[in-house]
């Protein structure tokens, strides 16, 4: 089943029968399992905010914001193979649509709306420039984003605020309902985070994933089938840009202040890296990658303030170092470990080994995806 | 017109401080076929140690000649330890993973040297000489000939060499490179080794204008990765005349282009590299490759 | 299908890892920043009877480590030798040692907040943090939750507006103090001057020409011929220095805040041959880290303006506060080289002005100390230049609003009264 799965064409439906390998997975097919372990997860997510300390809070109302923006990137690039380097860019905007929406005492919905519409838009206008374009070039026309955007935004001081940037403290927990702001802040995060991650899952599953892991596959292939390169390029990365202001939403709901520094290049590569590491080309992985990073900076701040570029460089090194496949990959490798060390034997080893395949990590969730969609 | 020459050669002497670090990078792609974003935090650990030495009071042309040698077993030892492991696999991951070495490195120099701004000796005197009107230092003319020279010798290595054919082979292939008896793992090597090489050489040459820091080639390293996709990644003459290119019109469009300015000249490089790049997507002066699949 | 319950499997491990990783990464007490409001008179967060913490977050890695660094070196350093010699005795009578926590915000606004989330209920208040948008990040929120964060490191106005920022107070002089500063001595010139600006593009540099403008409004013997803005990301500013000596201007306003590029300026204009009056601000003006490389000697007169002694100048070698501050600061600050950046001076300062409030402050409350704070009347900090002085009653200034216009002699500086 393993090869099977790995060598069959992404249409191809893998046999049912080997589905049903072994009693634990037997297990997990009940139906009570199969919709209590996601509702568990959504009762866990409600309560959660009620039982944390207030930092606690904090840091996982920050996590929720920048697993979007890597969830984002992961459309554009770990699932459809095109470098960007921009989605910083994006996140920013989104962060100061958001903010002089506010400042200018606009209806708060208006403003989400906004919020996802400009960024896409944008991202819409660059991609239909930028998709003509493959492999290194995009990166460097998506690299551009940032790199701009830094003076530009200073440029538009009227919009923007210049290098002081804007404030806006818009989302004060409401009367009576008895919660903290922290509190209000991070179930507004949880609910649109939510909400997003839940719709690209279904994208990513349907009949766009598809097309996206065929064009990251094989432009050519693509091309054969009848869908277009170009086209699906456009759409994943006019997704992302999306996905990236409805993340600079969420910034200005967890930060409250936005400036030129948010969208610097620097944290553009951040957030590669942070996708990179969550494993990319997963949704699980995005989420992760959120952890990664927000909560690098903080422990290696924990650990010498004076030695985090250190730290963090020596970090990622021996995160990927052990699993080329991001964290998302650590369930498998453990896995893998386990199984080695108490039976040996071949049959049971997972389907495909990130490190060992040459797309690595990348490839092994497309694959799989298709076969799910399909089924 | 004085001023408009002036600027020309302004912007020169600025695009070789991008092709001394572009070099570098085309090297390494060139032997590895992968983009190093640590290159220049592996050029700055390079200067350092040819500033620590200077301290010593060895004299400046010996403790760059140090700092090369460093820099080829530094090269060589990242390649094997390191960059090994992520070879063969997504190529995402090893861009991510020289990002990490970077971010290292800075860390490391950090560190050890603080953040100061540290003086570096230069090899060239400041003097000036002045040509009708449009002055220009010994200094951009050193780094400028010292740059040309590695440019040609680079592309003599991959034109004309056993090496450097080697070397080429094995980024395009390795696994018949291996099978054709070549070997893969010590031309890696070599190839990062060779790259860092120049990368001390590039940072011996501007340390003296960007003061040493550990983060002194950050801001450089965006515009030579332009230089480097603007003249096409095969190509050494390609990327010095695509950094100079870029070095010459950022000035004339900051300064004769009214709404472009100093503020929005760094967009300069990009719609340069796009307009490019539709017309010839291998870039200025790169062969066409053809895609793998 | 089992692959699909694997990666199942795996949204619950990431969950709980997450979560995991959350409540290791902060373990701060329950509730206690949600409470707000003690019972008066009840000592507030970070203070005991016999120590006080406090924060900071600054730049420690990244492009602005440099001057990062300084801000947490200098008052380290300073409250190290006060500790060392038993502490600070408060207004209430208790002798405590000063502690302090410092964490790195890489100038990312958004790490700075999340860095003041994780010290506001563990200091007693912040301090010295470098950066403009980095301290506007989390300003409000220092407000909402009446935490001080005094004499912070950037000459953005708003700081020191009491109105607007009941809880903070900026330490070093505004930028627009600064220009104007010059401006007034250049206005008073009894020439004529024709003057060229370059500004970093940003509120430092923005500040600068809009104090330098106003002083030198309605000055008819200035006259600003050219104007010009660069971006501290940029590695040269050969371009901006070509077209500004083409104007010809005898008097150079260059409002710079990046080392490199104010030495490499000071080359190309050499270069160029235009040798005009030269004025720089407070943080790029060391004569041993920027205008001996520089070969600042070529100009007719290179002008800044300041308020604390340089410790790489000639001038004060012998000086005692210079020599008990480098020791220290090499001894405590972790700092063993003389430092590049008066950042490390003015924190030091900062140190010795938080000493004063905490002397005056009769509670171990915040709301005690910022009372105490705002009540500082010439104070003559260590390493101050004369006619210089710490003045906090003044509403809509910083801590230090005084600075004496000085002119480079070569090997340091000496106060100037007149342009000449």
């Amino acid at each position: 089943m393993a090869s099977s799965s790995k060598t069959s064409a992404p249409t191809t439906p893998a046999p049912a029968s080997s589905a049903a390998a072994s009693s634990a997975s037997s297990f997990r097919q009940r139906p009570w399992v199969r919709w209590g372990a996601p509702l568990l997860l959504v009762v866990g997510l409600a309560v959660l905010p009620l039982v944390m300390t207030e930092s606690a809070n904090d840091t996982l109302a920050r996590i929720g914001v920048f697993a979007v923006a890597v969830l984002g990137l992961n459309v554009v690039m770990g699932y459809t193979g095109q470098v960007s380097l921009g989605q910083i860019f994006f996140l920013g905007l989104g962060a100061y649509v958001t903010a002089y929406g506010v400042q200018s005492g606009w209806n708060i919905g208006l403003v989400f709306v906004l919020t996802c519409f400009i960024p896409a838009v944008v991202g819409l206008l660059v991609a239909l420039a930028a998709a003509r374009l493959g492999g290194l070039a995009i990166a460097m026309v998506t690299i551009a984003l940032p790199i701009v955007g830094v003076p530009l935004a200073k440029r538009l001081s009227e919009f923007t605020g210049g290098s002081q940037g804007l404030s806006a403290r818009f989302v004060a927990a409401p009367e009576g309902s008895g919660l903290y702001d922290d509190q209000w802040q991070l179930y507004i995060v949880l609910v649109i985070g939510g909400i997003v991650f839940l719709l690209t899952y279904f994208l990513v599953r349907g009949k766009y994933g598809r097309a996206f892991a065929i064009v990251k596959g094989n432009e050519n292939v693509a091309s054969s089938m009848g869908i277009s390169p170009y086209r699906y390029k456009v759409l994943a990365f006019t997704i992302a840009s999306l996905i990236g202001g409805v993340s600079g939403f969420l910034y200005m709901v967890v930060v409250q202040y936005t400036s030129p520094e948010t969208m610097s290049f620097g944290h553009s590569i951040e957030l590669l890296v942070a996708m990179v590491i969550g494993g990319a080309g997963s949704i699980v992985g995005s989420l992760l990658g959120g952890v990664f990073y927000v909560v690098v900076p903080d422990i290696t701040n924990a650990i010498d303030p004076s030695l985090t570029a250190l730290l963090q460089g020596a970090l990622l090194l021996a995160v990927l170092f052990v699993l080329p496949g991001g964290l998302v990959s650590l369930p498998r490798a453990v896995m893998r470990g386990l199984r080695r060390s108490s039976t040996g034997r071949g049959s049971a080893a997972p389907p495909t080994t990130p490190s060992s395949t040459s797309g690595s990590g990348t490839a092994a969730e497309p694959t799989e995806t298709e076969r799910q969609g399909s089924a | 017109m004085e001023k408009f020459v002036q600027l020309v050669v302004d912007g020169l002497s600025t695009g070789s401080v991008y092709a001394a670090l572009a070099l570098a990078i085309v090297l390494v792609h060139s032997a590895t076929g992968l983009v190093n974003f640590a290159q220049g935090g592996m050029a700055v650990l390079a200067a350092y140690v040819a500033w620590v030495l200077t301290n010593q009071g060895v004299p400046l042309i010996l403790a760059i000649l140090a700092s090369i040698i460093f820099s080829f077993l530094l090269g060589a030892v990242l390649e094997r330890f390191l960059m090994r492991r992520f070879e063969r696999g997504d190529p995402d991951t090893a861009v991510v993973v020289t990002i990490g070495l970077l971010t290292l490195i800075t860390g490391i120099a950090g560190w050890l040297w603080g953040y100061n701004n540290q003086q570096f000796p230069s090899l060239f005197p400041l003097d000036t000489v002045s040509v009708l009107g449009v002055s220009v230092s010994i200094r951009s003319l050193g780094t400028t000939l010292v740059i040309v020279v590695a440019m040609v010798a680079m592309q003599a290595l991959f034109a004309g060499t056993k090496l450097g054919l080697a070397l080429r082979a094995v980024a395009i292939n390795p696994q018949s490179a291996g099978y054709s008896g070549l070997p893969v793992e010590r031309l890696l090597m070599v190839g990062w080794g060779l790259a860092a090489v120049l990368g001390a050489v590039a940072g011996a040459l501007v340390a003296p204008q960007l003061t040493l820091t550990p983060g002194m080639l950050d801001s450089a390293l965006v515009y030579a990765l332009a230089a480097v996709i603007l003249g096409g990644l095969t190509s050494p003459v390609g990327v010095v005349v695509a950094a100079w290119l870029i070095g010459v019109l950022e000035n004339l469009a900051a300064v004769y282009v009214g709404f472009i300015g100093f503020d929005l000249k760094v967009a300069v490089p990009f719609i340069l590299i796009f307009v490019v790049l539709i017309v010839r997507p291998q870039g200025l002066f790169g062969r066409k490759t053809v895609v793998r699949v | 299908m089992n692959r699909h319950f694997g990666s199942r499997q795996a949204v619950g491990i990431a969950a709980v890892s997450a979560l995991a990783l959350t409540l290791t990464a902060c373990g701060g007490g329950r509730d206690s920043g949600r409470s707000g409001d003690a019972a008066e008179g009840a000592p507030s967060p970070g203070i005991t009877d016999d120590s006080v913490t406090l924060g900071i977050t600054t730049p420690l890695s990244g492009a602005t480590a440099g001057p990062g660094t300084c801000t947490v070196a200098g008052v380290t350093a300073y409250f190290g030798m006060k500790n060392a010699e038993g502490g600070v005795e408060f207004g209430d009578g208790q002798t405590r040692t000063v502690e302090i926590e410092a964490l790195d915000d890489t100038y990312d606004p958004q790490q700075a907040a999340a860095n003041y989330d994780s010290l506001k209920d563990d200091v007693f208040a912040m301090t010295a943090g470098l950066g403009t948008p980095t301290n506007r990040a989390w300003r409000e929120a220092a407000i909402a939750d009446e935490v001080p964060q005094a004499l912070i490191m950037t000459g953005d106005p708003l700081f020191s507006d009491t109105e607007e920022s009941p809880w903070q107070l900026g330490f070093v002089p505004i930028y627009q103090n600064e220009g104007e500063a010059f401006g007034e001595l250049l206005a008073s010139s009894s020439e004529e001057h024709r003057v060229a600006i370059l500004s970093q593009n940003d509120d430092f540099g923005a500040g600068y020409v809009e104090g330098f403008k106003s002083a030198v409004e309605g000055a008819d013997n200035i006259e600003i011929v050219e104007e010009l803005t660069y971006e501290a990301t940029d590695t040269s500013v050969d371009a901006q220095i070509t077209q500004l000596a083409a104007s010809d201007a005898d008097v150079f306003f260059n409002a710079m805040s990046v080392t490199p590029l104010v030495i490499s300026a000071l080359q190309q204009a050499q270069q160029l041959n235009w040798l005009p009056n030269w004025f720089l601000p407070s943080n790029t003006s060391s004569p041993g880290a920027i205008l001996q490389p520089g070969g600042a000697d070529a100009f007719p007169g290179i002008y800044s303006v300041s308020f604390s002694k340089a410790p790489q100048s000639p001038a004060f070698a012998e000086d005692e506060d210079v020599q008990t501050y480098l020791s220290a600061l090499a001894e405590y600050g972790n700092y063993p080289d003389p430092p590049a950046f008066p950042h490390c001076q003015w924190s030091w300062m900062v140190g010795a002005t938080l000493e004063q409030a905490f002397m005056e402050m009769e509670e171990p409350t915040r709301d005690s100390f910022m009372e105490a704070l705002r009540s500082i009347e010439d104070f003559q900090a260590p390493l101050m230049l004369e006619g210089t002085a710490v003045t906090t009653s003044e509403d809509g200034q910083p801590a230090v609003s005084t600075l004496n216009v000085q002119k480079y002699n070569g090997t340091g500086y000496d106060t100037v009264e007149s342009f000449e």
